[in-house]
């Protein structure tokens, strides 16, 4: 049952170099006018900086040659206009090609959720939502600073010096050559560095992810820590991933800083060419003191470029790969539109079989059928398929064979048609989503008005808390806001519930928060949320089963019995020992206990 | 002087070596690169138009020089700097995780979300600050140097340089002020789009079991198209900013062109010199701008330090005790609680004689106020609590909490394997029969057969890539390994179903032979096990003896608990 990785390291596919160029081209072809003129922009920013050295060059000769002072003015002004002209050029080149870039990486961004909130549910349990979750954090947040900043920068370095270079041979070929000495030692430079600081930034960046999960962990649990006595266990952990970090960085600084010292040399070896090979040239007679002057200006206009598109290869290196991993997940097919709704609020359940691994199988043939407005108790032991049928009723898993149908629609047919969800699951895992309470709600049902929002909460015994709330509906509530109980957060992701109004509702474990007084307030409120639907409530509180309409105990992957509570109490079989073992009447007998 | 100005002090002064280092090399990398243009102006000067075979060599001899030694000033800088820097944010990342840590507790409990970000983005936010006084230093040292030079070829073009080029600058900042302040604002609506996908990707089980994946992704997409207007927004007043600056000095060079120009062609300056006068006005525009930064840089830095203060600064929840107690191992285990007023405990009395199994049947409220004081992070308001009859408040907090443990509910687990989370607060038992036994009597066993490793299934996320149940019957486990004289056990199982809650009470009770243990739940199964149970109600003992008795005499009892 070992797959090669084992199952938890299964991650979401990576796009290849073609799929990820094809995606690139798919995105950028309806803004490749935009596009065109942003590189004229950006080709004509290159070509006035070419002015400023060469008519600095001009004042040298206009100097040498006697003329008068008032000769100057001329090639001056004509460099502040060249200044204002590069100021215009800088400024259209990025904003046009924002215009063009950005919505296209807006465009992939959402193609991404999307996509992101289609994975199947067993493919995102099986990589975690951690992968999810980096490629829309992290991934998202690398392409776009590459096309944002890195992008616009390599370009423009990649054009100021191709036309320098035109510019130095333009001036005399023989000088270009000379500025050319610099290019092998920053070829070779590059070749040295890349195949260090990929592996190396990569494990910084891991690294300084770890350190942040450890501090998030230490910082998070401090209270159980303090009571476990392990603070000085977690003050090592935390020391060593902070100081691995630390290693880290400071040996990509010093790689960095070598990195740097080799392209400074091949800065002094071009400039030394330049001025040497000039010397000569003006000694011969075939270049002006001004051309040997505007030659050494141009070159040093290389030094910033240079360096920009050295080091920016790694992080566009990066980007790349990120893209891929976007890509891996943008390019999956969309979901097909769920065509039929059921016709009435039934669930049938015909001889299910499902296994989360392969050879592993969790379900083994189950039956099960629920009539309209039914609300059935689902029960039995840990590991005995309760949850994984819950998920198949609600449709996150499709069932490994056999059906499973809401109103004679399979589920996974109905899904969420426009207008009306059919079915839906609430377990105990609750999520409060980052932002204003209404929000959160409207996220159910995004038409819904405050009124309809107040509703809900009052149908769930959640109104009260929510109006006390110090903005009421507008409080920001998750992540970085207001907290909510554990209760308050059932409540609430019940009140969801019933602002989707399924025809059908799973609910698994969802109201054993907050310990046993949690949980009978919780159990009232979904008791108001289920009000005419059909419902499936897996529980382990009994008194669940007691209120529920009929008890099915799973046992291994199948129903073991079925019947009232009443019923199945006497009945001798797995029910009762539950019973007995939740009502405590073995061997105490306090007679009576059980009449709830 | 507040506690941020300490912290940044104490910064200061903690790395006065390696920051009088750095900014020295600093310093020495800026000078060198102000005197590049002068040196390659001295060699056109001297070597080209002259044609002076030897003054070429020896010039570039001085260039070489010069560029020895700003390349090594920065590589030796920028790695002395980096390591203090890096070093510095160390230290202060561990001092805030072990004031959190500590024995006792703080009196603040803002969310553990906001320490963490305090600890990441404003630990590095304050120990910038040590980056603008090495970048102020060195570029104070650059414009010195630039300066002189420029007095030097001619006193008109450099104090032309020096009282020109500043107000310039100032302008462009005037101007650009509102440019970056409506920027930032641009960044951090892009920044929410980013978390608003996140915080949707993170409750991607709700939103999937509700099947609304096609709301949750109108939510990103509005979000994303909020973004992408400020993002373009951000982009078009970035160019901008850049753009006034190229302009803006590019016409100051155009000026020092135009009189340096007309000084030479009146052969009041050499060739060499305008060229140098050149040179130094473009190399002038980064430390004057980066002076600018250092300034806006420090004041970042002074907020961040205050915040890092505060919550070093933050009060202890309680003062630790000084009596002198037996080593813990020794410690007995009888507790007992005299007139307690705390939260909804209104002068609560209870004996937990040692060795003694007792249950608690307390509403939520009470229940948690009562596991706050156990664990002693806080102090009742009135009333005293006594481990082997010395007050809580007299125990030394390290001896305390060996000897007494309060297992909250929902206690996290930590990142690691089952088997170190079970183990995190004491060595596997030294037979394998004493392990086996815990994990049977806790049904940890259970869950390790229906993981895919076992033991070894690492556990991820707080324990979030478990279910409910099996996260809690792993922190029991990891709770009783721990064999403290006293465990408390605040809802241990909450979510675990019947039968193995009557087994696991079962295993409880015998792991814990002669040991105290205290049980605050109203779950049934577990009652059953005590010797006595406790009913609480309004704050006080309304009730105790066996769970059989009180069901069958007391009905509020039997509603409290079997309904």
């Amino acid at each position: 049952m070992s797959a090669d990785q084992g199952p938890s390291s299964t991650l979401l596919p990576v796009a290849d170099r073609r799929a990820t160029l094809a995606a690139l081209g798919r995105l950028l072809r309806p803004r490749r006018r935009l596009l065109a003129l942003a590189a004229v922009l950006f080709v004509g920013r290159a070509a006035v900086g070419l002015v400023g050295p060469a008519v600095l060059g001009r004042i040298v000769d206009l100097v040498r040659a006697g003329d008068a002072a008032s000769a100057i003015t001329g090639p001056a002004v004509l460099l502040a206009v060249a200044a204002v002209a590069e100021g215009l050029f800088a400024w259209a080149g990025p904003a046009v090609g924002a215009q063009a870039a950005e919505p296209a990486l807006a465009d992939l961004r959402e193609e991404v959720v999307d996509r992101a909130l289609e994975v199947p549910a067993g493919e995102v349990e099986r990589a975690g939502t951690g992968d999810l979750v980096a490629r829309v954090d992290g991934d998202v947040a690398a392409v776009a600073d590459a096309v944002k900043q890195a992008f616009p920068q390599v370009l423009e370095a990649g054009l100021t010096i191709a036309l320098t270079a035109v510019g130095v041979a333009s001036i005399d070929w023989r000088l270009g050559l000379a500025a050319l000495c610099a290019l092998p030692i920053q070829l070779h430079t590059l070749r040295w560095y890349l195949p260090r600081s990929s592996p190396l930034y990569a494990s910084e960046r891991e690294a300084a992810g770890g350190r942040s999960q450890q501090l998030l962990e230490t910082i998070g649990s401090a209270s159980t820590i303090r009571s476990l006595g392990l603070a000085e266990q977690h003050h090592r952990l935390l020391a060593g991933r902070s100081q691995r970090a630390v290693d880290l960085v400071n040996a990509a600084t010093r790689l960095r800083t070598r990195f740097f010292a080799r392209l400074n040399l091949a800065e002094l070896t071009g400039l030394a060419m330049v001025l040497g090979t000039g010397f000569f040239l003006v000694r011969g007679g075939s270049v002006s003191v001004g051309g040997v002057t505007a030659a050494a200006l141009y070159f040093q206009r290389l030094f910033d470029p240079f360096n920009i598109l050295l080091y920016l290869v790694d992080e566009a290196q990066a980007a790349g790969a990120a893209l891929a991993r976007l890509v891996g997940v943008s390019d999956r097919p969309a979901a097909v539109a769920p065509t039929g709704a059921g016709t009435d609020a039934s669930v049938q359940v015909d001889q299910v079989r499902f296994a989360y691994d392969a050879g592993h199988e969790v379900l083994h043939g189950l039956d099960l059928a629920v009539a309209p407005g039914e609300r059935i108790a689902v029960v039995g032991t840990s590991g005995a398929g309760k949850t994984t049928l819950a998920k198949l009723v609600a449709g996150i898993h499709p069932p490994g064979s056999g059906t499973v149908a809401i109103g004679s629609v399979p589920v996974d047919a109905v899904g969420s048609v426009a207008g009306r969800v059919p079915v839906v699951l609430l377990s105990q895992e609750s999520h409060v989503f980052a932002g204003p309470l209404a929000d959160d709600l409207r996220l159910a049902a995004p038409h819904a008005g405050d009124d309809d929002l107040l509703a809900a909460l009052r149908v769930v015994g959640a109104e009260g808390w929510a109006l006390a709330l110090p903005e009421g509906l507008a409080t920001v509530v998750g992540d970085g806001g207001h907290r909510l109980t554990g209760v308050q957060a059932q409540q609430l992701a019940l009140a969801r519930v019933v602002l989707v109004d399924p025809a059908v509702v799973v609910l698994d474990e969802a109201t054993a928060e907050g310990g046993s007084a949690g949980a009978r307030s919780l159990e009232a409120s979904a008791e108001a949320a289920l009000a005419g639907r059909t419902a499936v409530v897996v529980a382990h509180r009994l008194t669940q089963a007691v209120h529920a309409g009929r008890v099915v105990v799973v046992d291994r992957g199948a129903v073991a019995e079925a019947g009232t509570h009443a019923e199945l109490a006497a009945a001798g079989g797995a029910y009762a020992r539950l019973w007995d073992a939740w009502s405590d009447q073995r061997e105490r007998g306090a007679g009576g206990a059980g009449a709830v | 002087m507040s506690d941020g100005a300490a912290l940044r002090r104490e910064l200061r002064r903690g790395n006065r070596g390696p920051l009088v280092a750095s900014s020295s090399l600093f310093v020495s990398h800026q000078v060198g690169e102000a005197l590049v243009p002068v040196v390659a102006g001295a060699l056109i000067d001297r070597a080209v138009v002259t044609a002076d075979g030897g003054a070429l060599v020896r010039w570039l001899v001085v260039l070489a020089v010069v560029f020895a030694v700003l390349s090594t000033s920065w590589r030796w800088g920028d790695r002395v700097f980096t390591k203090m820097y890096e070093r510095a944010g160390h230290e202060l990342r561990l001092r805030i995780a072990g004031r959190m840590t500590a024995h006792e507790g703080t009196s603040e409990r803002t969310g553990a979300g906001e320490v963490v970000s305090v600890a990441s983005s404003d630990v590095e936010a304050a120990t910038m600050g040590l980056e603008a006084i090495a970048s102020a230093a060195a570029a104070a040292g650059g414009l010195v140097v630039a300066a002189v030079a420029l007095l030097v070829i001619d006193w008109r073009l450099g104090l032309l340089v020096l009282v020109g080029l500043p107000p310039v600058l100032l302008v462009i900042q005037v101007l650009v002020k509102p440019i970056e302040r409506r920027f930032t604002e641009q960044q951090e609506l892009v920044a929410a789009a980013a978390s608003t996908a996140t915080d949707l990707l993170r409750g991607l089980r709700v939103v999937k079991g509700l099947h609304v994946e096609a709301n949750a992704a109108d939510r990103y997409r509005r979000a994303s198209r909020t973004s992408l207007a400020a993002g373009l927004r951000a982009t078009r007043l970035y160019s901008a900013q850049q753009a006034l600056t190229v302009a803006v000095t590019g016409a100051f060079v155009a000026v020092i062109a135009l009189v340096g120009g007309r000084l030479a062609a009146d052969g009041r300056i050499s060739i060499g010199d305008l060229v140098a006068a050149v040179g130094v006005t473009q190399f002038l525009v980064a430390p004057l701008g980066r002076v600018g930064w250092a300034v806006g840089e420090l004041a970042t830095a002074r907020a961040s330090a205050e915040r890092v203060a505060a919550v070093l600064a933050r009060e202890p929840g309680v003062v630790d005790g000084t009596a002198e107690v037996p080593p813990s191992a020794s410690a007995l285990g009888s507790v007992e609680l005299a007139g307690v007023h705390h939260g909804a405990l209104a002068g609560l009395d209870l004996v937990v004689p040692a060795g003694s199994f007792v249950g608690v049947a307390a509403p939520e409220a009470e229940a948690a106020a009562l596991a706050e004081l156990l664990a002693r992070t806080t102090d009742p308001s009135q009333g005293t609590i006594t481990v082997d009859g010395l007050v809580l408040a007299a125990w030394p907090l390290a001896g305390l909490r060996a000897a007494v443990l309060v297992a909250e509910h929902e206690a996290p687990l930590f990142t690691g394997s089952v088997a170190e989370n079970i183990w995190a607060a004491g060595p596997p038992s030294a037979d394998d029969a004493g392990a086996a036994a815990l994990l049977a009597a806790t049904s940890a066993d259970e869950v390790a057969e229906a993981l895919p490793d076992g033991l070894s299934t690492a556990v991820t996320e707080r324990g979030l890539s478990l279910s409910g149940g099996q996260r809690q019957r792993i922190a029991l486990a990891r709770a009783l390994a721990a064999e403290p004289s006293v465990l408390v056990l605040h809802d241990p199982t909450t979510a675990i179903d019947s039968v193995t809650e009557a087994r696991i009470a079962t295993g409880l009770r015998a792991q814990r032979q002669g040991a105290t243990t205290l049980i605050l739940t109203t779950s049934p199964a577990l009652l059953a096990e005590a010797d006595e149970v406790a009913f609480v109600v309004g704050g006080v003992v309304a009730d105790r003896g066996p769970h059989a008795d009180l069901v069958g005499r007391n009905p509020a009892y039997a509603e409290a608990v079997l309904t």
